[in-house]
């Protein structure tokens, strides 16, 4: 809130600082209303205005220097340039335009009697019989006010409008006749070459197929001379004689219609009823909402600067999209600055604001391609503030056509990208909406992920082409870049902090909604509320604005709301007791919290309370609506175990005068209650209990409510000892899975951390004296043998570790002395860093010991069998040895291999003769060389070592080698 | 086997050391015949698991000391593995459902069922029953134990269920009519003595009975307990002597602490404090209500006489709550914030009394 405050503070500086720039703005600001006023009234009369349009401009452009005089030949042309067009219906479509040009003079007022019948293309002779003869009629009396300014345009005026009073449908038939005809106008034109504006018209067609920037540049040029007044009184002027004419002439069809056709009339009535009706049931049937929605940009209600500055943001576009405004921004940017950066740095020695940040994001300069810095805007606010509206009133405002895309399309991530390049890279044709687009992105917070990654992807574009030839001159450049994005998106949002808009939020040029200032709210609902003839005086639309926060939509809502009701008075009451226009608010978690802990502030006493209430009843009720009010916060929050946990996590450290902690006891009983509750809800499925939750906050608000302002931590308490109660379960339960089956019988879980695991550690750290093992007395090595015999058996044993600092220690593994320690106890005894070391390679030694004889152990059986199948003429000693694996496979190759085994034994056995077979070795060479070939086979299989012939590498000669030889 | 506990463990129901009626009892139960389903209970330390595994030897003989370890996983209906050890012999399988935590009752009805249908094969030469030996069955859920009623019932022809546990309170009453109970009482003081002192003699070490005495006492005549301490001193100190400090365990030490904390001053910033010892206490695994058990007998042997009644209502009150619940935290620190608005307002009006 502070920040606001100080952003909005400075409002007012701002304002001197940019007084230039404000200027400048408000020039931008004016520069493209006569446009889009222009193309309001060619929506409504295509065909005279582009006419009217293309008669200026081309005056303008290209005949400059000519007279009055040509300008009205020039005008004839035209005329003369449509007339042969009606004529072409009458003289069965054989033009010939030299002719005719010289008869222009003449025809002036000729054609004026035939206009009306030759636009309308006769649908049904009876129709064109009638049309003719209403027409000629018509256009007599008028002739004379027409002819000496410009009767070409009034008189096609009111050739349109009379033909759309009479017959709708024949209208569009018009329209469309005069624009599409190709003879007639590509025969004139191939005439006129060396007129420059007929070239223009004619070329208009193609024009609005193919979007070509000049053609914006051409109209923009136009609009943005010095001709530009001159082009609005004529249009005014237009416009208002065009006005008088319909009039008139309506008046004048209406007296004749009564005369010639009754029933015609007859039909025509009713549908001009409708017409009426319609807009009455519009007016009733349309919320107002969208009735008293902002069409101009002063009309807005949104904040000023945000306002500006989305305005300013999408005026960066110009350069790339209208391609103009090159001039008269390039100098702006060097002499604001000299002005504002000796501001900027005093501030910069301090902090630099948001909206500082904000400004400098406007100027920074554009890209290579010319466009801003930051592609996409970013809206972001609480629903109801006019978010969309804006961003809706700005793009108009600034020219553009506004493509909306929202949560109620489909926004899979192929269809958004289809709508993307079709918005961004393409053009509307017909019609008139030949403006270029903008796309807006409504509710972009629903999003899925991908459709968002498909929009940055568009964003960071790049046209590969350019990449390469980056040397190349900038007017071949933009013709190519076709891919790149060259069109503005708006993006709208409610929650700024969605995971999904992450990685567009760094991209976006950001604008957070401040909510709407409720004095500019509560006048525009005046406005409104007496508009339709509703009674309300400020404080009630101020009590509204409060009971809605400030959410437009709502109180528009609300209004229409009692407006339908029948309610022409407001009054505070209605409001107070008002429930429709209250949106079930969510609140965050902290502004919950701080509504508990904190005493209502007393502005809001001053709305509750009435004048002819007494004291005590005031109190009364203040406190009941304190009751209903935290009711209705922590019902509409929902998330009632977060809440709670807030609650106890910070009720003790609020100020509260409390000398017998009575108050604490109470509080811990409510909590142990809605604990009880919640374990009903949760187990029972006795989810109707669940309505006494939200009492809990209710109680400890009346309990530890104070004035002060909470100091408020987010609950993490019970997350903690969530996590850290796993960690110690499980370094036990580690430590239990591996321990051996007997005694893991008689330990559990539970016994194991209440009642052993403090004293087992302080048994596993026995005295042992800092020397060499070998040393030990016989009962110091029994000791040491006990000791590990316990570390193996509670599966314990020391692993090195190395701390932060770089020191070397031995830990236990599993670490379970964390699970025993407790902070704030003397700490425990430990072993020397060498007895550590000498215990876990003792507990390393032992273990392989016992896997290796447990393994000899299963093996036994096997071994004894072989020996009693054959070994009897063996030594004694070999009965110790085991099964060699592969002794059947030498057995199988002794046996095929009848000589030659013996130079083997005799360089092997010569060269690593293991301690305790020098017996065996020599025995079985004398045999060999005494004995036959099965002999020297069995001395082969059951020696220690062997050798297979040609078998490769060094690993060739094995020989069985057992752990406990090693130890 | 190198600590004591496991050591000098009795093997046979002969060998026990105390309780030895209750051992004859057993014999006889075993010779004649028709054993029953059995619910072994009592304190922690008493030698219910020895006292048990003694039974299944005299039912068996020395085969099932031939354990083994196996990891069982049981798919739950809603598709949810659950993964469970269990030590099994030839002739029984122990399991400690609880450590499936909720899913207890999944245990319950698919192992079981399973091993209890399964018959014995030579049943000439052994019993005609296994044994199912469950652990901790106070801490089933009541899902568990309904599970297990039927079950019971059900394959009594070729299953007999010990079930072990420290406090029949938490058993729901029909599993306690099924089952011969069977209490473990803690020894004697001279009893723990006597088994101490025998231990020394065979360890070769000479114990005074002064120490033994003060182990027995210090370990609240927790036999495990008393044996590792004696193992402990043993460690810390040899010879002994009759007056050397006996190692406790920490987390006792440590509830000490905090009683006295709360004894010695009563606001809400000690609160704080104290909630903060109870969390460490809890994040320990220490069950909550030893927590309230060790802090009651610790604040009362700190409060006045008048006091007394009042504290273990109230504890009895807290506790009984806690059980209900599931949030531990709460209802111990409500526990501990009564406590101290008793036992400030009894001081203060100590104070005014001594005043005037």
């Amino acid at each position: 809130m502070d920040e606001y405050e100080e952003m909005y503070g400075i409002e007012d500086d701002f304002e001197r600082q940019f007084a230039d720039e404000l200027e400048v703005m408000a020039e931008m600001d004016f520069d493209p209303t006569p446009f889009t006023k222009v193309s309001q009234l060619r929506n409504k009369q295509p065909v005279p205005q582009s006419f009217e349009e293309a008669i200026s401009v081309g005056d303008q452009l290209l005949n400059r220097p000519a007279g009055t005089g040509k300008r009205q030949e020039l005008h004839s042309d035209v005329t003369s340039r449509v007339s042969p067009l009606r004529q072409d219906d009458e003289e069965s479509l054989t033009p010939k335009a030299k002719k005719r040009k010289q008869d222009v003079a003449k025809r002036l007022q000729f054609s004026q009697m035939h206009e009306g019948d030759d636009i309308t293309p006769p649908s049904s002779p009876e129709v064109y019989e009638r049309l003719e003869n209403r027409r000629t009629e018509v256009s007599m009396p008028l002739s004379p006010n027409t002819l000496p300014v410009s009767a070409v345009p009034s008189v096609l005026d009111i050739s349109g409008l009379a033909a759309l009073q009479q017959s709708p449908r024949s209208v569009t038939t018009t329209t469309c006749h005069v624009l599409k005809r190709p003879p007639a106008t590509g025969d004139y034109i191939s005439v006129t070459d060396s007129q420059g504006n007929r070239v223009y018209l004619s070329k208009k067609e193609e024009e609005d197929k193919a979007p070509d920037p000049r053609a914006f540049r051409n109209s923009q040029n136009a609009l943005g001379l010095l001709a530009v007044p001159i082009e609005v009184l004529k249009e005014q002027v237009a416009e208002r004689r065009h006005r008088q004419v319909v009039e008139e002439s309506q008046r004048l069809t209406e007296l004749l219609n009564s005369g010639i056709d009754p029933e015609l009339l007859a039909e025509e009535e009713p549908e001009g009823g409708e017409d009426n009706d319609d807009d009455d049931e519009g007016r009733s049937s349309r919320l107002w909402v969208d009735r008293f929605s902002p069409k101009h940009y002063t009309e807005l209600l949104s904040d000023d600067f945000t306002n500006r500055c989305l305005l300013k943001w999408l005026k960066l576009w110009d350069t790339v999209v209208f391609g103009r405004e090159r001039k008269p921004r390039a100098p702006a940017p060097e002499v604001r600055p000299s002005g504002q950066n000796a501001q900027n740095q005093n501030q910069a020695q301090r902090f630099k604001t948001k909206s500082q940040i904000t400004e400098e994001i406007l100027e920074a300069e554009l890209d290579q391609y010319k466009r801003p810095k930051y592609k996409v805007a970013l809206l972001s606010g609480p629903p109801g503030l006019g978010k969309t509206t804006l961003a809706y009133v700005i793009a108009k405002h600034a020219g553009y056509n506004v493509v909306e895309i929202n949560a109620s399309d489909d926004r899979s991530a192929e269809l958004f990208q289809k709508r993307i390049d079709t918005a961004t890279q393409m053009k509307s044709v017909l019609g008139a909406n030949e403006r270029p687009n903008c796309l807006i992105i409504d509710e972009i917070d629903g999003a899925p992920t991908a459709a968002i990654n498909i929009l940055l992807a568009t964003i960071n574009r790049k046209d590969s082409r350019e990449e390469a030839e980056s040397g190349a001159n900038t007017l071949k450049k933009k013709k190519k870049k076709e891919s790149v994005l060259l069109r503005p998106i708006i993006c709208i949002c409610n929650d700024l902090y969605v995971p999904a808009l992450r990685p567009l939020r760094q991209q976006a040029f950001l604008l957070a909604f401040p909510p709407t200032q409720p004095s500019r709210l509560s006048q525009r609902l005046a406005e409104i509320s007496r508009l339709q003839g509703m009674k309300a005086d400020t404080g009630t639309l101020m009590a509204l604005c409060e009971k809605t926060d400030n959410d437009i939509r709502a109180c528009i809502n609300t209004l229409q709301f009692l407006h339908g009701r029948g309610q022409k008075q407001l009054d505070q009451r209605t409001v107070s007791s008002m429930t429709v226009g209250l949106k079930d608010q969510n609140k965050g978690l902290f502004s919950v919290w701080q509504e508990i802990f904190q005493l209502p502030r007393l502005k809001r006493k001053r709305i509750g309370a009435d004048p002819y209430i007494g004291l005590v009843e005031a109190g009364l009720k203040e406190g009941a609506q304190r009751l209903q009010n935290i009711l209705h916060l922590a019902s509409s929050n929902g998330e009632h175990e977060k809440v709670s946990q807030g609650l106890y996590d910070n009720f003790l450290s609020m100020k509260m005068k409390d000398p017998n902690m009575s108050a604490v006891c109470s509080g811990l009983d409510w909590l142990c209650f809605s604990d009880l509750l919640n374990e009903c809800v949760m187990h029972g499925q006795n989810y109707s209990l669940m309505r006494y939750l939200p009492f809990l906050p209710a109680a400890f608000h009346f309990l530890y409510a104070s004035n002060s302002v909470p100091r408020i931590n987010y609950p993490n308490s019970q997350y903690e000892a969530l996590t850290r109660t796993q960690h110690t379960k499980n370094a036990m339960v580690a430590m239990l899975a591996e321990i051996p089956p007997a005694v893991r019988c008689r330990v559990s879980l539970h016994t194991l951390c209440l009642d052993m695991l403090s004293l087992l550690l302080e048994l596993i750290c026995p005295k042992l004296r800092p020397v060499n093992p070998q040393l030990y007395s016989t009962r110091e090595k029994q000791q040491l043998c006990d000791l590990i015999d316990t570390m193996i058996n509670y599966n314990l044993t020391y692993r090195q570790d190395r701390t932060p600092e770089g020191q070397y220690i031995y830990v236990l593994e599993p670490n379970v002395e964390d699970v025993v320690r407790f902070t704030g106890l003397p700490p425990r005894r430990q072993l020397t860093y060498q007895a550590k070391q000498l215990i876990a390679r003792e507990t390393e030694l032992e273990r392989m010991r016992r896997t290796e004889r447990a393994l000899q152990k299963r093996n036994t059986h096997k071994t004894e069998e072989v020996k009693e199948e054959k070994v009897e003429t063996q030594k004694k000693e070999v009965k110790k040895m085991t099964t060699k694996n592969h002794q059947q496979r030498l057995e199988n190759i002794v046996k095929q291999t009848t000589v030659e085994s013996k130079p083997e034994l005799d360089f092997f056995g010569r060269a690593i003769i293991p301690k305790e077979k020098p017996a065996v070795t020599t025995t079985t060479g004398d045999e060999s060389k005494v004995g036959g070939a099965l002999q020297i086979g069995k001395a082969v299989g059951n020696s220690d070592v062997w050798f297979r012939f040609n078998e490769g590498v060094s690993n060739a000669v094995r020989r069985n080698v057992y752990i406990r030889e090693l130890l | 086997m190198s600590l004591w506990v496991d050591k000098y463990r009795p093997t046979t129901l002969a060998k026990l050391d105390y309780h030895k009626e209750q051992a004859n009892q057993l014999k006889n139960l075993v010779q004649c015949g028709d054993f029953p389903h059995l619910l072994v209970y009592g304190p922690s330390g008493a030698g219910k698991k020895t006292r048990i595994m003694c039974l299944l030897r005299e039912l068996y003989g020395a085969g099932v000391e031939k354990l083994r370890i196996e990891h069982q996983s049981i798919t739950a209906p809603s598709k949810k593995k659950i993964e469970i050890n269990t030590i099994a012999s030839n002739y029984h399988l122990e399991v400690n459902p609880s450590d499936a935590g909720n899913s207890d009752r999944v245990v319950i009805q698919e192992l079981i069922k399973t091993v209890a249908q399964s018959q014995q094969i030579q049943s000439s030469t052994q019993r005609e029953f296994k044994v199912v030996l469950l652990t901790e069955v106070d801490r089933l859920t009541k899902d568990a134990q309904h599970a297990l009623r039927r079950t019971m019932e059900k394959y009594t022809a070729t299953c007999r269920l010990i079930l072990c546990c420290n406090s029949t309170s938490k058993v729901i009453s029909p599993i306690r009519s099924r089952c011969l109970a069977v209490r473990v009482p803690l020894p004697s003081v001279e009893e723990v003595c006597n088994v101490l002192s025998s231990v020394c003699r065979k360890e070769g070490l000479l114990l005074p009975g002064e120490l033994a005495k003060q182990i027995a006492e210090k370990s609240g005549r927790n036999l495990r307990k008393a044996l590792l301490m004696c193992e402990a001193c043993r460690v810390q100190q040899y010879p002994f002597s009759a007056d050397q400090d006996i190692p406790e365990t920490d987390w006792e030490v440590y509830l000490r602490e905090t009683a006295h904390a709360i004894v010695s001053q009563q606001s809400p910033q000690r609160l704080l404090e104290v909630r903060a010892r109870l969390y460490e206490l809890l994040t320990h695994c220490i069950p909550p209500e030893i927590i309230i058990k060790g802090l009651v007998t610790e604040l009362l042997s700190n409060c006045d006489g008048h006091l007394k009644p009042e504290v273990a209502q109230l504890a009895a009150h807290y506790e009984h709550r806690l059980q209900l619940g599931s949030k531990a935290i709460y209802h111990l620190e409500a526990f501990v914030a009564k406590f101290m608005a008793i036992y400030k307002k009894f001081m203060e009006d100590g104070l005014d009394g001594f005043m005037f």
